[in-house]
């Protein structure tokens, strides 16, 4: 038995002096059955091994301890050593073999949430990720593990970093592997569907509804649960947003038209009466759909969608009106009296959602024009900085078409298409 | 209703094999029922400018919808009925006037003199019709077989046409419309096709099956021969029936605007088609759609300076003064007299149902042309030149300005209209950030969207091995059966 370790700490040795990665990867998926079988005497192994000359051997060893049956003697160092290798393992090793990487990742965030303490992994996941990115907008396996972390612990600050990166590249797994085992579509939606989450947490709405729709419009052939989740958050966000529900962008596959929409039905019915502006059709479809809505733990959107329509119908006033009393605005909107009408309205003013101002003595509200924004400096400034960002994606744009321009297999096929048409073009004109 | 009589009818109808389309798309369906108290109209007059089921069915849709005129009605009905082959129809009206005798017996002081006439159902004469049709209709497919066995083409399509005029006369639609549409193979000239097709109308008109008389009508106009002699005589008669037809297709169908364009085009010289509606009608239904959906240059040109159109609104010198004072800004007196004819419209059967969305339309047409010249209008004088209450005119310019129609701002505290300006600075700042946004936005989209496609991550259909790694939501690729399941 302790043979087969030392035979298996030996060549971790010789490959790695080496430098002969390719075929350490080799040996390594093979030899997973011994370390599982030899469980007692890993961590003697381990202390053969060198975090940063032998991160694979290493890598492999813990990812056989996290998969053992808990044992409760080993439990406890485990974490420790987790951390010790992501803090201390050799990146280009590492980026090797990122499915075995990531599944060390997804193990321990597996375990972090098994122990209730999400907050310790969220920094050594963000490392990961850096360890294992080739660029920071590199979209890594790990990066869903952090975001649920991250959304356990409701601490949203080290997620956002992450999330306010675009993503341009997806790292790809596996490529070692004979038919090269994809990028898992799962971590990818769960990604998207975390991230909205974490900015609907943080009232970046904008950006939690591209998240979302992100999650959508993934090329699907079958119904996955997150992408239906994705769509009942992305139709209550839409709504506190824009007020309406966005149109999905064509390209969505097939099945969210066809599978994903009458499962969310409750959710339509929602937006249907949102679209009413009658307050009372809306808590109908509130009272109706209850149970769903809260066994989708979607209760506290709804809530907010409906405090939204107020606001909107408030704003809608200020398109018509010019001066209003408090009661008319309360009989118009639906709110049940001047009290809170003027409550809301304070609300707005201070958001600045409305230009408004109250007149306690007669009861009447009167709505101003959006006071002139566009002038001065900042708005220079902010003009600039968008263009910019634009340029910037355009640049983006041209050199990702540059890319598939000079591409070899786009040039053959581009030309030989245009070797088969000419001569069917010449016989035509024959 | 007038409806449970056609269902019946439909009931029958879609029974043998079906041809044609059965009218599914007749959407009167969620017609309310509305009594109507007081309707100034002169029923005998107004039966009398009708023939054949039109008749019935716009009497029957009075006795559903006027208690007033409900027995006269009835009476009217029942005699014209026994006229024709319609048995059915026949019981359907006594079992009405049974109804309304056995509830107005009671207080009704009038009632005494009236039951002396009131007609009583005649078994003998249902069986001597049923057996009297049945004759008939044995003679006439005995007919067309001979016909058929000869194979005269000419004949054979009289012989359809006969059968259908026979199955109209019984009231049995649907075998009718089989018949005028099978004369379709035996027709020999244009003449025939053209005749086929308004037959083809007119039932379908009855059946309330709109889409396929606005197919018939474009079919028919489209034969070569109606199209190369549009100026005779009788092609004239038929070109105004197509359009008249059209027309009530168009308007059941709530496209008002074509609707009126389709009724404009109606001659009056040449408006002879009792079977489906009068020259009244197609002044009433043609000026209402205009009013509701012309703006002011069209209504001119159009509605008022048109020479043919002018004719037909003389038989309707009411909607002639609707019109004119429309046109000359006098809403207050054009919605007034709006009001007075709106009790004799809401007992035609065609235009009933779209009364009330009409008369919204020509309001909203009159408000938005009295704001149009003003930068700040009163609101009280604008309440009285349309006549209503202040508060009801606010709701209603509320409405236009949400739905952008009048650019204005309501002034709710000194009851005031202003023209609102729009600042074209600001909203070209807005809307060219707001583009730009939309543009980054896309743009993230597509790389990302670019990457995903160059690494084929898409949802997989065969279930992977579910690790139960979320603790929230349940696992990826779910297959649809699971859903199903879970549904």
């Amino acid at each position: 038995m302790a043979s087969a370790l030392e035979q298996y700490v030996n060549t971790v040795r010789n490959l790695s002096s080496q430098g002969n990665y390719r075929e350490l990867c080799d040996y390594l998926g093979k030899s997973n059955e011994v370390l599982l079988k030899n469980a007692p005497h890993l961590d003697n192994v381990l202390e053969t091994l060198d975090l940063q000359q032998h991160s694979l051997g290493v890598l492999s060893v813990l990812c056989a301890k996290f998969n053992l049956p808990n044992s409760a003697n080993t439990a406890d160092n485990k974490f420790v050593q987790a951390q010790d290798f992501i803090n201390g393992c050799n990146g280009e090793q590492i980026r090797l073999v990122p499915d075995l990487f990531s599944e060390l990742c997804h193990s321990l965030t597996a375990y972090l949430i098994e122990q209730k303490q999400p907050m310790k992994g969220i920094l050594l996941l963000k490392k990961a990720i850096s360890k294992l990115q080739l660029y920071d907008s590199q979209l890594t396996l790990i990066h869903a593990d952090l975001c649920q972390l991250c959304l356990l612990a409701k601490c949203f600050k080290p997620a956002l970093q992450v999330l306010n990166v675009d993503i341009t590249g997806i790292c790809q797994e596996g490529s070692h592997g004979p038919n090269g085992a994809q990028f898992d579509a799962k971590y990818y939606l769960l990604y998207f569907y975390y991230g909205g989450m974490i900015y609907l947490a943080v009232r970046n709405l904008d950006r939690s509804l591209y998240f979302l729709e992100v999650a959508i419009t993934t090329p699907a052939h079958a119904v996955s649960h997150i992408m239906l989740e994705a769509y009942k958050k992305y139709i209550l966000v839409s709504l506190l947003l824009h007020g309406k529900v966005q149109m999905i962008p064509k390209y969505t596959s097939q099945v969210v038209n066809r599978f994903i929409k009458p499962l969310s039905q409750p959710y339509h019915d929602l937006a249907n009466a949102f679209a009413s502006n009658n307050s009372v059709e809306l808590n109908a479809v509130l009272n109706k759909h209850t149970e769903a809505f809260s066994r989708d733990h979607n209760l506290g959107l709804v809530k907010q969608v409906m405090t939204v329509m107020f606001k909107k119908n408030i704003q809608r006033l200020t398109k018509t009106f010019l001066t209003l009393s408090l009661s008319d605005v309360a009989s118009r909107v639906g709110l049940p009296g001047p009290a809170d009408a003027e409550r809301y309205i304070l609300h707005m003013i201070e958001d600045e959602q409305i230009y408004a101002t109250i007149n306690q003595k007669d009861g009447m509200v009167v709505f101003r024009d959006e006071p002139e924004k566009y002038g001065g400096p900042e708005v220079l400034k902010n003009l600039e900085t968008q263009l910019a960002l634009c340029m910037e994606l355009d640049r983006q744009i041209l050199a990702m078409d540059e890319e598939i321009q000079v591409n070899p297999q786009y040039v053959k096929k581009a030309s030989g298409m245009q070797d088969e048409e000419t001569p069917s073009k010449s016989t035509y004109a024959m | 209703m007038p409806l449970s009589v056609q269902n019946v009818m439909f009931q029958n109808a879609v029974e043998p094999m079906q041809v044609d389309a059965p009218p599914e798309d007749n959407d009167n369906n969620e017609e309310e029922t509305y009594i109507v108290e007081n309707p100034s109209l002169d029923l005998e007059v107004y039966a009398n400018s009708y023939i054949g089921l039109a008749k019935l069915y716009r009497l029957i849709f009075i006795i559903d919808h006027c208690p007033s005129l409900r027995l006269e009605a009835l009476k009217m009905a029942i005699s014209y009925v026994m006229i024709t082959y319609n048995v059915n129809l026949y019981q359907v009206l006594h079992q009405k006037l049974a109804e309304v005798t056995s509830n107005s017996s009671i207080p009704d002081v009038a009632a005494q003199s009236t039951s002396q006439d009131v007609p009583t159902i005649d078994s003998m004469w249902i069986e001597t019709r049923s057996k009297k049709a049945a004759l008939k209709l044995e003679k006439l497919d005995n007919d067309l077989k001979n016909y058929k066995s000869n194979s005269i083409k000419e004949s054979i399509r009289r012989g359809h046409d006969d059968l259908g005029d026979h199955y109209l006369d019984c009231g049995d639609l649907s075998n009718a419309l089989k018949c005028y549409s099978r004369s379709r193979d035996y027709c020999t000239s244009g003449k025939h096709v053209v005749n086929m097709c308004v037959n083809v109308i007119k039932v379908s008109v009855y059946l309330q099956n709109w889409s396929h008389v606005l197919s018939y009508v474009s079919k028919a106009e489209n034969t070569p021969d109606f199209v190369e002699s549009q100026t005779k005589d009788t092609n004239l008669l038929t070109s105004t029936k197509l359009k008249c037809a059209a027309g009530l297709a168009e308007l059941a169908t709530k496209k008002y605007k074509s609707a009126a364009k389709h009724f404009l085009q109606a001659n009056l010289d040449h408006c002879d088609f009792p079977e489906l509606m009068s020259a009244n009608n197609v002044a009433m239904y043609g000026g209402l759609c205009a009013l509701a959906t012309f703006d002011r240059h069209e209504l001119q040109k159009n509605v008022i300076f048109s020479s043919s159109f002018k004719l037909f609104l003389e038989l309707e010198p009411q909607l002639r003064d609707i019109i004119f004072k429309f046109y000359e800004s006098k809403y207050a007196s054009c919605l007034k007299l709006l009001d007075e004819i709106k009790d004799n419209l809401l007992l035609d059967m065609y235009i009933a149902p779209h009364v009330n969305t009409l008369y919204t339309q020509i309001r909203n047409r009159a408000l938005i042309q009295y704001f149009s010249p003003y930068l700040s209008a009163d609101m009280h004088k604008m309440a009285t030149a349309f006549n209503r209450t202040v508060s009801a005119l606010e709701d209603e310019l509320m409405q236009l300005i949400l739905e952008g129609q009048i650019q204005a701002r309501i002034d709710s505290h000194n009851k005031i209209l202003f023209a609102k300006d729009v600042d074209q600075r600001s909203t070209t700042f807005e809307k060219s950030l707001q583009m730009g946004k939309e543009y980054q936005r896309r743009t993230r989209m597509l790389i990302l969207r670019a990457a995903v496609l160059k690494n084929k991550i898409h949802v997989k259909s065969p279930q992977r091995e579910t690790t139960g790694q979320t603790s929230e939501i349940t696992v990826a690729p779910g297959t649809s059966t699971v859903l199903a399941a879970r549904n």
